[in-house]
């Protein structure tokens, strides 16, 4: 007995022993196609040159607020991450400021933190847009915009699409159920939420009603699918089948659909009183607590240089959020320009107003569940009403804190 | 006398056994389904064109079988150190009365009620220092000793006859001996259940792999599994071909150890 005592505190030694060295440098990141692979072969590059080793750890995105949240409350926090705006939020007390380590003036979509220091280097930009199965539109002669400056109206666009009515044809087509997909077409309306920031909200006009009534009735028309379309992942799937004529979602798709069997293409978003889209994209930022913080300032440093960040772009490849970048999107040049278009043709009030409801913690999932109510209306609620609730809902959301 | 043939018991049997193999059938049958096929609206049982694309896709895409083998690694590994240490405790609680037993035993059934998302940064701080984030250990030591383990055990050999201990210590065997050669040979079933349950849990367990491993050469299949869905796509064609692989290791230690488990969950009291 004394001897397995022995051998168990033998071992236990050894294994704390072991404890006392410091992990490697670690880019937590998640990927929906080639980002991981491009992001590895900068980060070999950068061992080249400067000798550092930065270890990539891809997870699953479903599981990444997990895996994050514990490797910081667990003492472990990772040097860098790839960050959404949510993430940004939910830690903004773990970020570290990157203030002065690249120039901010070159780049778009920045986030700071409430000193007003920037708190991540923009990697990429997404833009909400609108891909449509040409064989189906074709196929049912549907005349659809071919000039560059050429924009449905959503009346044309609803009488054009309604064509398809087929039995190739599971519906007109799919939206995004996200509530960054429907607020485009509240901006397209010609409102923004914010009439006084976190105060007052134009969502009761009447423009706003009746934007989200033409949502609702699409919905119960089933002009937008709503079978299966509850998220992101399965609206592309849906679309992917050769049975829709549109799905209005954003530009990560480019890359994913080029293995599809029909003509596809991307067309401006229908107009209302204007164009819009929202911005969207992901960041790297690094974390207090690493061991690691100086370096990866100086990983993040190197990244933000033209070459490497344009590299990372065109790479994937991504709309890129530096000013000055000439991206080649090579097969994806066309459908590249569209998106770019629908970013030129957004006023920047849309793009502001966006951002005041990522800086707050839980806001964007009232707007989810907004987007939720709207597409399935279970309680029969009128536009009014279920924009009131928006509104009453995020009011108090930003007046939590 | 002619046996009577129960046709109603057989019936709802056949129905639930059909209720519960569906999606396990779909999943399997969609993994020979082309693309196109798995993202239609109005998706068939069975494929219309087989295809063995998935399959090879998986094994190209990724490094899928290293990921069986870690697997395999850690749950063979785990669920070997969990029945040394499982029915050494189970044997404990229940052969040996001494201060506190009572206790012990209801503060290791207490933590069944806890799941492990609550002690999971506990559990990762303690890993964290002894340095064994992203090993092996991290993976095979914390689940060697698992409440749910020791009560299944524990269950099992109080039904043992104290005197059968009592006469192999009157013929002077030592307290080693009688748990080698008088406890094990007679907790078989219940080892095996408990070996069978521990292989399922850690050949499926994704959230635990998820906190502690970051390099990817160390990934077991279901984090590989997990890794093919990303934030706007889902690659469901790898997803389901690699499900399909993952239900086979498990289904081969179901059916060797299938005799002793059937037996086992009945004397223990275990459902699964």
């Amino acid at each position: 007995m004394k001897k397995l005592v022995l051998l168990f505190s033998v071992l236990f030694a050894l294994v704390a022993l072991t404890g006392c060295g410091k992990g490697p440098m670690q880019l937590v990141w998640f990927s929906d196609g080639v980002e991981g692979t491009v992001m590895q072969g900068l980060l070999d590059q950068y061992e080249e040159e400067t000798g550092v080793e930065i270890e990539l750890v891809s997870v699953a995105y479903d599981s990444y607020e997990a895996k994050l949240a514990t490797m910081i409350s667990g003492g472990n926090a990772p040097a860098l991450a790839r960050v959404t705006e949510g993430h940004l939020t939910n830690y903004q007390d773990e970020v570290i400021s990157l203030e002065g380590v690249y120039d901010t003036t070159k780049f778009a979509n920045l986030f700071f933190n409430a000193d007003g220091d920037v708190v991540s280097l923009p990697m990429d930009v997404t833009a909400n847009g609108m891909f449509v199965n040409f064989d189906l539109l074709d196929a049912y002669e549907v005349d659809y915009p071919t000039g560059d400056d050429e924009v449905w109206t959503w009346d044309t666009f609803y009488t054009e699409m309604s064509k398809l009515d087929g039995d190739d044809v599971a519906a007109p087509g799919v939206i995004d159920h996200k509530g960054h997909r429907f607020m485009p077409l509240i901006y397209q309306a010609g409102v923004t939420v914010w009439d006084t920031p976190y105060t007052t909200t134009n969502l009761t006009s009447q423009a706003a009603v009746d934007a989200t009534q033409r949502i609702m009735d699409y919905f119960e028309e089933g002009f937008f699918d709503i079978d299966g379309a509850y998220d992101t992942q399965n609206s592309a799937s849906l679309f992917r089948g050769g049975q829709y004529g549109f799905h209005i979602s954003g530009n990560w798709n480019v890359a994913g659909y080029q293995d599809l069997t029909f003509d596809w293409g991307v067309l401006p978003m229908p107009k209302d009183a204007n164009r819009a889209t929202i911005l969207g994209g992901k960041s790297m930022a690094a974390f207090e607590g690493s061991g690691y913080e100086q370096e990866a300032k100086d990983f993040i440093a190197w990244m933000a240089q033209d070459a490497h960040h344009d590299a990372y772009c065109e790479g994937v490849p991504f709309l890129s959020p530096r000013y000055d970048a000439v991206i080649d999107f090579g097969d994806y040049e066309a459908q590249y320009s569209v998106f770019q278009d629908e970013i030129s043709a957004t006023a920047s009030e849309y793009s502001e107003d966006w951002f005041n409801q990522i800086l707050i913690v839980g806001m964007y999932p009232i707007i989810n569940d907004w987007a939720q109510a709207v597409a399935t209306n279970p309680d029969g609620k009128t536009a009014l009403q279920l924009l009131q609730e928006l509104e009453t809902e995020l009011i108090a959301a930003a007046n939590a804190e | 006398m002619k046996r009577k043939v129960r046709w109603p018991s057989y019936l709802i049997a056949i129905l639930i056994v059909v209720f519960f193999l569906w999606p396990v059938l779909y999943v399997i049958f969609s993994s020979f389904k082309t693309l196109n096929e798995i993202s239609s609206p109005n998706p068939t049982f069975f494929p219309d064109q087989w295809t063995l694309q998935s399959y090879i896709d998986v094994f190209q895409k990724a490094n899928f079988l290293r990921y069986i083998g870690n697997s395999f690694f850690v749950a063979v590994s785990s669920t070997a150190l969990a029945v040394v240490i499982n029915t050494m405790a189970g044997y404990a609680l229940s052969k040996f009365r001494f201060k506190g037993d009572k206790i012990i035993l209801i503060i290791i059934l207490s933590t069944i009620m806890l799941p492990l998302e609550v002690i999971m940064v506990p559990i990762y701080r303690v890993l964290t220092f002894f340095g064994m984030t992203d090993t092996y250990a991290a993976l095979i030591i914390p689940a060697a000793a698992t409440p749910t383990g020791i009560f299944l055990m524990r269950q099992y050999l109080v039904t043992i006859p104290d005197d059968l201990i009592e006469s192999a210590r009157i013929d002077g065997a030592s307290e080693w001996k009688i748990f080698t050669r008088i406890i094990v040979p007679n907790a078989k079933a219940a080892i095996a259940t408990l070996a069978i349950f521990s292989f399922m849990w850690r050949w499926n367990d994704y959230i635990w792999p998820l906190i502690a491993i970051t390099d990817m050469n160390k990934y077991t299949m279901q984090l590989a599994i997990a890794n093919l869905n990303g934030e706007f796509s889902m690659d469901y064609n790898g997803i389901l071909a690699s499900a399909t692989i993952s239900m086979v290791p498990m289904l081969f230690v179901f059916l060797i150890f299938q005799r002793q488990f059937v037996q086992g969950t009945a004397q223990t009291g275990m459902k699964g």
